[in-house]
């Protein structure tokens, strides 16, 4: 038995005498503005005293979490793998700090932030069901979650639970992301919604051309997933009231059945590198890096 | 005549009769892979996922999270290779119990060749944590690994070879063996009296080990026979070869990864020789009795390459298609 199984045992013997439901973890005793910043020095801190790591995806994609586990998702903590919850796949899983920042304000876990990636922590450089209450799924290897969200959404397409699966731009460069999109549709999920965390940038990048100093992870990004037979809403990714109605249109919370017979995909704009111009500015630069004492005060300062 | 891979749609169909968890994918080979035989009995648990192999892996990792028991069939060489990265990941560091079932395994493709066979999938899949592997050598041996599949809350791994058999055609125990006990569950079983010298075998290459033991008993020379379907968990085998002198692996796999390099692995004193398709075989277009016949793995060459054997127990030369395992490991070790 794996150690999140018996996480889960532990967590079901202590609420053995209680009915404990799945239910939206709205309360965070602040605005979401706050916790996105308090998010946001998590992530800058864990890296810093960890050895770096992904700042600007971790930072791009920071609200479209928050957003989903304070507004839409039906969760129970303290049963991370409650039968009823909705699931969520960080399949961009190089942003796994950002996840972690997030699942420990939710009390999944207290294990210590600043154990990220260590040899005794949990808390595995890429997000691991096996190690991590609150993973759903592995993921690291990109291309892989949307996949799994559609079998998940399979296996719950009658149990009113919803799937949310969060891409990168620069993993739909993954043929499996086509591979499931095509599936998706043909299977009709609407109890399935992919949000592309869309920063435009990745760690290479495409060479320029003569009409594009700088071409997106992938082009016509709007056109290929209405291609494939998707619902594509677009929106600002760090805009929480938007993120909020945008979640809300994909997948109602007052249906329970899959209606529309369309799986979603939400196209959050957003930038590499959110809340910390010093990493927005040169995304490249931060990709997946190590910072200097110099350059952390100068992010710490940005997300005062 | 009926292949394995039709044998075991047929069985899982069976027991999907009272298994509500089972559900099939299959990647647009379901005529041939077996899968067809589930699908005209539960159309509404069956799902062609197109052809697209690593997506469809993935979506049984995700549907077996949600307590659904997904067998995904397609040819062996598309499941271990193609979706390679997706077990690894989705189900062997997962540990998802989803069951791939892979037909067309080996190093036989017919008229295929070498894009389809799959002569070194053993050793991609033993390699991976919390995989069971079988390789099934007949109708029984099928049964055994669906049953154990079922009773196992492990991703699994059901290689089966391309072609049909005959109901004569099953790897039954030598009349008056005397083997009393009942089958354990993972289907070892003892074709031929345990000798000095001993071959040890496992899917198909149990039925060539057949022939080889029948020519060399023609011959005057006795050697046992040890089949073994299940090879993770490896079943006690060094209890099972206890006394040997002599071991000899026939398989059709590479004669690195598979049966042998796990028997090499047990630490135990019996020299270990070894027969299946050399490092350097991709699969190739062209009969099974000509493939054989070419790599030296017929019925007759193995017995002419395992008669010296039984006269010494010292390393022998080694023909073409055979490696001594002791060499492969001081080589990598």
């Amino acid at each position: 038995m794996n150690s999140i199984n018996q996480h889960s045992q532990q967590a079901m013997q202590r609420v053995a005498t209680a009915e404990v439901s799945v239910q939206r973890q709205a309360h965070c005793g602040s605005t979401l503005a706050a916790e996105a910043k308090a998010i946001r020095r998590d992530i800058v801190e864990t890296l810093y005293q960890t050895g770096g790591g992904h700042y600007g995806g971790a930072l791009s994609v920071t609200d479209i979490l928050l957003t989903l586990y304070r507004r839409q998702l039906r969760l129970c903590p303290a049963i991370p793998r409650h039968a009823q919850r909705d699931r969520l796949i960080l399949s961009k899983g190089h942003a796994a700090v950002a996840l972690y920042a997030m699942l420990r304000r939710l009390a999944y876990f207290d294990a210590p932030l600043a154990e990220y990636a260590s040899f005794d922590s949990i808390l595995e450089g890429h997000p691991d069901m096996a190690s991590v209450p609150g993973i759903d799924f592995s993921s690291g290897s990109l291309g892989q979650g949307l996949s799994v969200g559609i079998g998940m959404a399979l296996a719950l397409r009658t149990s009113g639970q919803q799937v949310w699966v969060v891409l990168g731009d620069g993993e739909c460069q993954e043929g499996q992301i086509w591979e499931a999109a095509m599936l998706a549709t043909n299977c009709q999920l609407s109890n399935l919604c992919a949000i592309v965390d869309c920063n435009l940038y990745q760690e290479w990048g495409w060479a320029a051309t003569k009409d594009e100093a700088h071409p997106p992870p992938v082009s016509q990004m709007r056109h290929k997933w209405q291609a494939f037979g998707w619902r594509v809403i677009e929106v600002d990714g760090h805009d929480h009231a938007a993120l909020e109605a945008a979640y809300q249109t994909a997948m109602p919370s007052t249906t329970n059945q899959a209606t529309t017979g369309q799986p979603t995909v939400i196209l959050a704009n957003t930038n590499k590198g959110h809340g910390v111009p010093l990493i927005a500015n040169a995304p490249w630069r931060f990709h997946c890096e190590t910072v200097t004492e110099a350059e952390h005060a100068s992010i710490l300062e940005s997300l005062r | 005549m009926k292949k394995l891979a039709d044998h075991l749609g047929q069985e899982l169909a069976q027991q999907a009769q009272t298994d509500p968890r089972i559900f099939v994918l299959d990647g647009d080979l379901a005529d041939s892979d077996g899968a067809y035989l589930f699908a005209q009995q539960h159309p509404d648990r069956f799902l062609m996922a197109g052809i697209a192999e690593q997506n469809m892996v993935s979506v049984a990792a995700g549907m077996a999270d949600c307590g659904v028991r997904p067998w995904v069939f397609s040819f062996a060489a598309f499941l271990s290779y193609r979706a390679y990265d997706q077990v690894r990941i989705g189900l062997s560091q997962a540990e998802q119990p989803v069951t791939l079932v892979g037909s067309h395994a080996g190093g036989l493709a017919a008229r295929n060749g070498k894009t389809h066979a799959a002569p070194n999938d053993l050793a991609l899949m033993l390699s991976l944590p919390n995989m069971h592997v079988w390789a099934p050598g007949d109708f029984s041996d099928v049964q055994l690994a669906v049953a154990s599949s079922l009773q196992n809350n492990a991703p699994c791994y059901i290689r089966l070879p391309r072609r049909a058999f005959s109901a004569h055609e099953q790897l039954k125990v030598e009349e008056g063996l005397g083997q009393t006990s009942p089958r354990p569950a993972s289907g070892e079983r003892w074709l031929r009296e345990k000798q000095s010298v001993t071959i040890v075998s496992t899917g198909l290459g149990s039925h060539w080990a057949l022939e080889a033991a029948d020519i060399l008993l023609q011959q005057g020379y006795l050697v046992g026979l040890l089949h073994c379907p299940c090879l993770a968990p490896l079943p006690p085998l060094a209890q099972e070869l206890a006394g040997v002198s002599q071991i000899v692996v026939i398989e059709d796999h590479t004669v690195f990864g598979g049966l042998a390099s796990l028997l090499a692995s047990l630490g135990l004193t019996a020299p270990i020789t070894s027969f299946g398709w050399p490092m350097q075989y991709c699969g190739k277009s062209g009969s099974d009795e000509q493939l054989r016949a070419h790599y030296g793995l017929s019925g007759a060459a193995l017995a002419a390459k395992i008669a010296p054997l039984t006269q010494t127990s010292a390393p022998v030369a080694l023909a073409q298609g055979a490696h001594s395992l002791h060499s492969i490991v001081s080589c990598i070790s």
